[in-house]
């Protein structure tokens, strides 16, 4: 092993290996004199219609940036393959990421800055201001596009209703008449009334969501960099015994405990479920990707007591912090083409809504403005005759949503204390004497000493 | 011609070859190497040896060798990837000690040992006794037994997943409804999620035991039971006094396999419950594995690395338990 | 090396386990199974003409039969109903027998929409890679280590010995920081790359033990005699090694291939992208993106080809099997 041709020889098959390597891996540079751009597109499972409508915008981009060769990638924000993803450098050149981590991952240096590109824009002044704060770091600097924003909806299925004899077009307004619409759907119908997010980090997420409807907050952010933990608070204790009610009173939670939040989807898609609370653009992924029938669709907001609001997250397009300045370039011409344009200008935001909806993509979908409310409300009068989601049955969420204060998600440590919190979904939920206070009690020391750290 | 004199004629190769301990093979090289110029050395086959040698030395050296001598001073470093490596003694350790799954993760990876050892280990024993006293349909029987060893793991714990639907018209409590048993929550409960992880485990591997075992029963020498019948004893008499002190050694041998094996789930807690409901399944490889891919933003490989130093220090002392005792068996 | 540790105590599967040390690195019992002693077992022919022993080996055959059939081709013969069963048929009633309608086009949709042909071709790559790059290492290993025998060949032989006792957990993160930054020139990561499942897979040293152990039995005058002629060490490895190697390179085959097939862990960990993962990755990812009639016919077609394998090489299979515990005993 020591021994210099040793060496020698472990080198040449090394330089074999490179070789290999070479022939395997496509380099950054191309021979046509182009820039590649590796951007995200869909989630795996994506149905051919998206990718149709993805290549007539590539080559609408690529008609108007005759230089840029862009190479669409399967993306998905999944907790495990992100982390592995981002660590391995095998990411797109440009992609998404939540709110909930954007934070954390400009404060690593992972990802571009991209301030310079920003003010060039003009668009510094236009975002959301608080939307733009999710982008900037403690010097002022900006590392992403706010691109979409949503906030929590209740999502509900009208054959469901009517099969129970619910009104769909009135759905429940207080976490009260959930519980009631709920226990009523699962004994008429046999299905789950209402069902629950708990694993990978969406517990926590959707738990949060509840807390802040319910007027409480998990976290304090104290403004100089460090957090306290809220945890055991009012609105959280009342959340989880809405939750312990419906599964061990009414049993009207169904019988999978364990959804994250494509199962989820995939069973209200399935018709399986008759109420569950998610992220108010999750339609435009349910028919995309879970086949869901629109006519079962129906979208009300989610009930806000004791001076609470409503959860709201989003996620940004950002670059990839190792790309040259080429790339970024083309990069940054892409998130302005792609994610931006059909924000602002009429003629990108009736392409964009003409292109999606020729291959039955959902245009339409109720989002929170990245921008401020007219430019948003003036953009979807743009795009009406290309409108394809059924808004005359989320008429609840659409015209309640204004009058909910929209709420930001936890800052320190997101992940980890979401992750924390599933399990005390999960023990709720599993356990018929789990007892609230203990479990709370502990999730906030836990949560401290995350926070601590 | 029946299944198992087949796999006895197969292990024919590596049984034989074992050459006598006391004649090794005479070397062929050693006997042209006394003195040591550069130039006698590529003459007397030093290189091509080495040409022969590289390939595995290449592979070793990356991905064996040198890895493992990362894990030990990894688990003494903190690192992002992104900045250099930071040393910081033992602080992963008392990390990972300080951490409260930790305790949660070593007792669930115990109980499912346990469990394991409980459902899994007699269970192939008493199906290779009963398959080897058949006198026809051996084959047919063993291949029937080793079918789920074929279905890939995945496929099996994602099969399994449908079958453990915990409503009332989910497939097993289908059948337990059959026999009036009230609908179980399986996954969906901290209390049976554990055992129906086992359950899947054992009809997975046992398998593959029990056609090892059928291999061992054939070893046990017939005049053993020619002697027992002497003294008149009776099938069962053989069974406790003969059988099962000749597998003695296999048993402990896949005691201690089973245990090894189990002390790295990770498969089955990872796609069937994510450790949930409530941790009941965390596994010490499933921390280890949140710990380097899962924690949201980058890893904490030091933390990983220290807490599979120390699985390892411990499975290394389960392995080399296993060596001393099946060298002594053997001699004896 | 398999990181996806064996699932419980299946010594077959798991080459690279400390299962087999002894087996092949000590001496071995001897066999004391002849022909001569015929196959009596523990039921003795007088036993066996007793009336309460005969119709209890019945109910035995009874148990076994029943028992196997059920636990053994029970799930496969479900999921190939429920492969052609509409979802809802599967979810209200999972036993019945005969679906209400039958759902063809599950089939060809898992095939086409869901890729399964193109992982399935992944998955192939994979193994055969595995295969190859494992065989190559442990024939050059084992043939230096066995009849070239350099000076520090037991140097050499314990240090391959030694990576039995480690665990493939303790190499989990550090190997794969080595495949996302691997001790080459330039910026290259070996992610989504196969070698990055190939290579780790070939450092396995149980193979080359099983290996070099047998080339140890080889008989050294064939040697002696081809040097004689003339025949380098090249020659004498390609042309009289090989070819009498070829049971031992069997048994490596089978141990790499069933490997290769079901790891999972490593695969997921080293092929993020979808384009370039095996089935036993992809399906648990595209389990929420499709209907569970379509998702069962997925598995149901992951299912068949190795199912079909073995009911074809059945002897080549359980031989293999069996010779877990040849090695172990």
């Amino acid at each position: 092993m020591k021994s210099p041709r040793t060496v020698a020889i472990a080198g040449l098959a090394a330089v074999a290996m490179v070789g290999a390597l070479a022939a395997c891996t496509a380099g950054g540079g191309d021979d046509s004199g182009k820039t590649e751009l590796r951007v995200a597109t869909f989630p795996p499972g994506a149905d051919e219609a998206a990718y149709t409508a993805f290549a007539e915008q590539e080559k609408q981009f690529e008609k108007e940036n005759p230089d840029i060769d862009i190479i669409g990638v399967e993306y998905e924000w999944e907790g495990p393959t992100f982390a592995v993803q981002l660590a391995g450098g095998s990411l797109p050149d440009v992609f998404t990421v939540p709110f909930t981590d954007s934070k954390t991952l400009l404060e690593n240096g992972q990802l571009m800055d991209v301030t310079d590109e920003i003010d060039e824009l003009g668009y510094t002044d236009s975002f959301n201001p608080i939307l733009l704060e999710e982008v900037t770091d403690s010097e002022g600097r900006m590392f992403g596009f706010p691109r979409q924003a949503y906030a929590m909806g209740l999502h509900y299925n009208r054959t469901l209703f009517e099969e129970a004899g619910l009104d769909p077009d009135n759905p429940p307004t207080t976490w009260d008449e959930i519980r009631e619409a709920a226990k009523t759907i699962s004994e008429k119908t046999g299905k789950a009334g209402f069902m629950e997010m708990t694993q990978n980090n969406t517990g926590g997420w959707q738990l949060a969501a509840a807390t802040v409807a319910r007027g409480g907050s998990i976290q304090e952010d104290n403004g100089d960099g460090t957090y306290t933990s809220t945890i055991a608070n009012d609105g959280t204790k009342a959340a989880l015994e809405f939750l312990q009610a419906l599964r061990w009173e009414d049993d009207s939670l169904g019988s999978n405990m364990l959804l994250d939040w494509g199962t989820i989807n995939q069973e209200f898609a399935a018709g399986n479920i008759g109420m569950y609370s998610s992220g108010s653009d999750v339609y435009t992924a349910l028919v995309r990707d879970f086949s869901l029938n629109p006519d079962d669709y129906g979208l009300t907001v989610v009930p806000v007591e004791d001076g609470g609001g409503t959860l709201g997250g989003g996620d940004i397009a950002v670059v990839s912090p190792t790309v040259d300045e080429e790339t970024k370039a083309a990069a940054v011409t892409w998130i302005d083409w792609y994610y931006m344009q059909k924000l602002l200008d009429e003629d990108a935001a009736v392409l964009d809504a003409k292109t999606l909806a020729e291959s039955d993509q959902a245009v339409g979908t109720p989002v929170l403005p990245v921008l401020d409310r007219e430019t948003y409300e003036e953009s979807l009068t743009w795009i009406e005759p290309y409108i394809n989601v059924p808004r005359d049955q989320m008429t609840p969420f659409i015209e309640g949503v204004w009058d909910q204060t929209p709420m930001g998600e936890p800052k320190g440590k997101t992940q980890e204390i979401y992750a924390l919190l599933d399990t005390v979904v999960q023990a709720v939920l599993t356990d018929r004497n789990a007892d609230i206070d203990a479990l709370l009690e502990k999730a906030d020391v836990d949560a401290q000493a995350l926070l601590d750290q | 011609m029946t299944m198992t004199r087949a796999s006895d004629a197969a292990a024919e190769p590596a049984a034989t070859a074992a050459p006598p301990p006391d004649s090794p093979p005479s070397p062929m090289v050693r006997t042209r190497t006394r003195t040591r110029s550069p130039r006698t050395w590529v003459r007397g086959g030093g290189l091509s040896t080495l040409v022969f040698l590289a390939p595995m030395l290449f592979v070793f050296g990356f991905f064996s060798w040198s890895p493992i001598v990362q894990s030990v001073i990894m688990s003494l470093q903190k690192t992002n990837l992104l900045d250099a490596p930071t040393w910081v003694g033992l602080d992963n350790f008392a990390n990972v000690l300080a951490d409260p799954l930790l305790g949660t993760a070593v007792l669930n990876t115990l109980y499912f040992a346990a469990l394991a050892l409980v459902f899994g280990f007699p269970l192939p024993i008493i199906m290779a006794v009963l398959m080897s006293e058949v006198r026809r349909g051996k084959g047919f029987y063993s291949a029937l037994a080793y079918l789920p060893v074929v279905v890939p793991p995945v496929v099996a714990v994602l099969l399994w997943k449908v079958f453990f639907d915990a409503s009332p018209t989910g497939l097993f409590n289908t059948i337990l409804g059959w026999v009036g048993i009230p609908a179980q929550p399986w996954l969906q409960s901290p209390a049976t999620a554990m055992p129906s992880l086992v359950l899947e485990a054992t009809w997975a591997a046992a398998g593959g035991s029990i056609i090892i075992y059928l291999a061992a029963l054939l070893s046990v020498p017939p005049e053993l039971y020619d002697a027992a019948e002497v003294d008149g004893a009776s099938i069962w008499r053989k069974i406790w006094h003969v059988t099962l002190p000749q597998l003695r050694g296999i048993l402990f041998i896949m005691l201690i396999l089973q245990v090894i094996g189990t002390a790295q789930v990770f498969l089955e807690p990872f796609l069937f419950t994510s450790g949930g409901p409530n941790n009941a399944t965390v596994t010490i490889l499933l921390l280890i594995y949140r710990k380097a891919f899962q924690n949201s933003l980058g890893g904490d490989y030091g933390e990983a690395t220290a807490l599979s130093v120390m699985l390892a220090i411990v499975l290394a002392l389960l392995s080399w338990l296993y060596f001393k005792l099946t060298e002594r068996w053997s001699t004896s | 090396m398999t990181t996806t540790p064996p699932p419980v105590f299946e010594g077959v599967d798991a080459p690279h386990a400390a299962e087999g040390i002894r087996g092949v690195i000590g001496r071995r019992r001897a066999d004391r199974r002849t022909d001569a002693q015929g196959d009596r077992g523990i039921v003795s022919g007088h036993d066996r003409k007793k009336r309460g022993v005969r119709a209890g080996l019945g109910g035995v055959h009874g148990v076994l039969f029943v028992g196997l059939v059920v636990a053994g081709l029970g799930p496969l013969l479900w999921l190939a109903k429920s492969a052609v069963t509409p979802t809802q048929d599967t979810l209200r009633q999972p036993l019945a027998l005969w679906p209400n309608g039958i759902d063809w086009a599950n089939l060809p949709q898992a095939w086409n929409d869901v890729h399964i042909d193109q992982f399935f071709w992944n998955t192939i790559v994979i193994a055969a890679g595995s295969w190859a790059f494992q065989l190559v290492v442990a024939t050059t290993a084992g043939y230096a280590l066995s009849v070239l025998r350099p000076r520090y060949a037991p140097i050499l032989n314990g240090a391959v010995l030694a990576t039995l006792f480690i665990p493939a957990v303790v190499l989990l993160v550090p190997l794969y920081l080595t495949i996302v930054n691997p001790p080459l020139p330039g910026d290259v990561s070996l992610l989504n790359n196969y070698l990055a499942v190939w290579l780790p897979a070939a450092a396995n040293a149980f193979n080359i033990l099983l290996v070099k152990r047998f080339f140890d039995a080889l008989p050294r005058e064939v040697f002696e005699a081809a040097r004689t002629d003339g025949a380098g060490p090249f020659r004498l490895f390609w042309s009289i090694v090989l070819p009498m190697s070829k049971p031992i390179l069997g048994v490596v085959s089978v141990f790499a291939i069933i490997a290769a097939w079901k790891d999972f862990l490593w695969p997921m960990l080293v092929l993020p992208d979808p384009a370039v993962q095996p089935l036993s990755v992809r399906l648990p990812a595209v389990q929420q993106s499709i209907e569970l009639d379509v998702f069962l016919a997925a598995l149901a077609i992951s299912t068949l080809i190795p199912v079909a394998l073995f009911l074809v090489f059945q002897g080549v299979f359980l031989r293999s099997a069996g010779l877990g515990g040849a090695v172990k005993g």
